[in-house]
């Protein structure tokens, strides 16, 4: 199914510096029903996302529980196989390689995943965890791995006599450490960070982006960092790519795209995010509805049944991802009105007046 | 403003009530000793006894929920929050937890002091309760009416077809499309946010004086939070019930609560109204978690931290349990000695620090 069979282990001619580089992804899974349990639809996770990371540099993907960002991650690491799309990873391109080339590969993509407790194995000790993958690449055993542990955990502000622990012994942040030791363990190039720190408490949360961001400075490292917290994604992310039903539906600098959304989607996020000033409690937007089902998206465009602006071309022609005209250069977004947008205008349209009477 | 007044407002019959011998007279608990309060928990306090030892997870938490109006329990993981709401329900696992002191006041009947049979009758019905995860709380192998009738059976006098019709039209106020359609439907057949919303349908079915929310939009996505938070607003407003919040996002604490309470380690640590604990908050912790929090369009390169992280219950440190995360302790005998009470610093804002005059404004 996947293209991995089709096309050889070519180096990409590249002009960019993308150290990933994401075309026209798809992850369908199939649904099967009925006798004989046939195939009878697809879930389209993933159906057509493109972007590039630059190396040093953090894309933020943020969405809603089933946009698909998640399956994104796991397709780029082929933890799940792709239905059809192209990943090149500094220039080779990820879904042909073969099993040995991947295994290479695998060094320098790692992932950091949202749950600290489901992602460690509770039977082995830390330095079994943060070393495994020492052994199983064939770079270090004995006592030169426990060196090397130990500097990893020092390295995530734990201390080496952690190492002989088992995770039950840990906090929720420590755990989410170990982790990030793990991912670090290979000198990895890109981490995949699924929602590192939508699990952890408020006061641990800076903890840890502030731990992946020095790392990021020192190691030079990219990131894909997946998280539905759009305060989070802003402050952590170069830039943002907002999605909604397996598509991406507006690319830009986190700056940008804060100060100025052009999809009626992503103004609808922004001014539905609770924030934390109640100075501010404001007639907020309630978007109506909710997201459909990847197995049946809409026609057209696959935000048009919740949207204000909705018009005839956004019922039956899909808008492509596009450079949004006025916007600065690299600024897209998936919407044929998105050059009438101009900020708050969802949530002018859109605006519910609290009856518990403002002001307060 | 002394809030030790042992007088219960309404005379429901309440246990006769010795109240908690009065400490110090200007020292009070943070409740509100004027207006009209509902629900007054007092000085409570529900610890576990585990092999290891005596967790303390309540330890001498004092509050009133005014009527009408909308109290929030803020506080990160393990801080008693949750015990708090469990204890006010009873419904505190025993074992190995027990309520060791206190009362909880509803109208000035000691809901502690009730026989289970009475307490039957209160909860679901005079206190209500919704959780974070309507999937657990709803039975998966009834349909949703079932259930929203079975309620209202249990506790109102109504019966069969009457009963059937409230539970649609109860669908229909809390904004479910196709409500007659979706009477008939199973938890599994809805999504998170109808799910929530079944669950505050059922919770409100029975006119509740005080509807508990212990993380109400905790699991759901932005637009559905955005949703159910307009959704308890609105109702609050049509019908006048109090709402205790219980939640660890000071966002949504923002945008619905009135009145807020920090907990810390069992204790709370801050309490004031929302608009003064947002814009003046005096305890290192509340004002630690502010700054810890990314922002939008804040564009800060590095975010503030507390240092280390929330004590286990079975080891609380000496004096003040936030003193070893403290930027203002170092060097504070009495931080370290001694717990601080929660004392009244400006017009019904508490705080339990002992440097509280020191703590400028964020």
């Amino acid at each position: 199914m996947g293209v991995s069979s089709v096309q050889p282990a070519t180096v990409q001619p590249s002009a960019d510096h993308s150290l990933l580089k994401v075309e026209d992804l798809r992850t369908w899974f199939p649904v099967r029903r009925g006798f004989f349990s046939r195939v009878r639809d697809y879930v389209r996770a993933v159906d057509g996302v493109s972007f590039r990371i630059a190396s040093g540099c953090t894309l933020g993907l943020v969405g809603e529980s089933g946009c698909g960002k998640t399956t994104v991650g796991r397709t780029i690491l082929r933890l799940i196989p792709a239905t059809g799309g192209r990943v090149w990873f500094d220039g080779r391109d990820v879904f042909a390689l073969g099993r040995s080339e991947l295994r290479a590969l695998r060094r320098q993509m790692q992932i950091i995943f949202q749950d600290p407790v489901g992602s460690l194995n509770p039977r082995m000790t830390v330095e079994t965890i943060v070393g495994e993958a020492l052994t199983v690449h064939g770079i270090a055993r004995g006592r030169a791995r426990r060196e090397r542990v130990a500097e990893l955990l020092e390295r995530v502000g734990l201390s080496p006599s952690h190492m002989t622990r088992y995770p039950h012994e840990f906090s929720g942040g420590q755990r989410q450490r170990i982790g990030i030791a793990r991912a670090l363990a290979l000198n990895p190039r890109l981490i995949v960070c699924d929602e590192p720190v939508s699990a952890l408490d408020v006061s641990i949360q800076s903890q840890i982006l502030n731990l992946l961001a020095d790392l990021q400075d020192e190691m030079h490292l990219s990131y894909l960092f997946i998280a539905h917290n759009l305060a989070v994604v802003e402050h952590f992310s170069d830039d943002v790519a907002v999605m909604y039903l397996g598509r991406i539906v507006e690319t830009a600098t986190a700056r940008e795209i804060y100060a100025n959304p052009r999809h009626p989607y992503t103004q609808a996020l922004l001014s539905a995010a609770p924030e934390p000033d109640p100075g501010r409690r404001r007639a907020r937007v309630v978007l109506p509805g909710e997201v459909p089902s990847p197995i049946a998206p809409p026609p057209g465009c696959h935000f048009h049944p919740r949207c204000p602006l909705a018009v005839d071309t956004c019922r039956r022609e899909a808008p492509a991802l596009r450079q949004v005209t006025g916007a600065p250069p690299g600024h897209l977004a998936a919407c044929h009105r998105a050059e009438e947008l101009r900020p708050h205008l969802i949530e002018e349209l859109l605006a519910v007046q609290t009856p518990s009477g403002l002001p307060r | 403003m002394s809030s030790e007044q042992t007088s219960p407002r309404s005379g429901a019959g309440g246990v006769a009530g010795a109240g908690p011998p009065s400490a110090a007279p200007v020292v009070g608990h943070g409740t509100a000793a004027d207006g009209d309060v509902v629900l007054q928990v007092k000085d409570l306090r529900t610890w576990f006894y585990m092999e290891e030892g005596i967790a303390k997870a309540v330890d001498g938490v004092s509050w009133g929920l005014p009527r009408g109006k909308t109290l929030a329990l803020v506080g990160e993981s393990g801080c008693g929050k949750s015990v708090t709401a469990l204890s006010i329900m009873r419904l505190v696992p025993d074992p190995p937890g027990r309520i060791v002191g206190g009362q909880v006041l509803l109208e000035g009947r000691d809901l502690l002091a009730l026989a289970e049979a009475q307490m039957r009758r209160i909860r679901g019905n005079r206190i209500a309760m919704i959780f974070q995860e309507p999937m657990t709380s709803l039975n998966p192998v009834f349909t949703v009416g079932n259930q929203i009738v079975e309620a209202i059976e249990l506790h109102q006098n109504i019966r069969g077809r009457a009963a059937w019709r409230l539970a649609v039209e109860m669908l229909q106020r809390v904004g479910i499309p196709a409500p007659a359609q979706r009477v008939h439907e199973y938890p599994h057949q809805l999504s998170g946010g109808m799910r929530q919303r079944v669950m505050i349908a059922m919770a409100l079915s029975c006119h509740p004086d005080v509807l508990i929310a212990d993380e109400p939009t905790t699991a759901l996505d932005v637009t559905i939070q955005a949703q159910i938070l307009d959704l308890l607003r609105k109702l609050q407003a049509e019908t006048g019930m109090s709402i205790l919040l219980i939640t660890h996002d000071l966002g949504v604490v923002a945008e619905i609560a009135d009145e807020v309470c920090v907990m810390y380690a069992s204790r709370i640590v801050e309490r004031a109204g929302v608009h003064e604990l947002f814009g003046n908050p005096r305890h290192p912790y509340t004002r630690g978690l502010f700054r810890s929090m990314p922002r939008l369009a804040a564009h800060k390169d590095r975010l503030e931290v507390i240092p280390g992280s929330v004590p286990n219950p079975l080891h609380f440190p000496s004096g003040c349990k936030f003193h070893p995360r403290c930027a203002l302790a170092p060097g504070c005998e009495r931080c370290r000695s001694e717990d601080p009470p929660l004392v009244e610093h400006g017009p019904g804002h508490w705080v339990a620090c002992w440097k509280a005059d020191q703590a400028s404004c964020r």
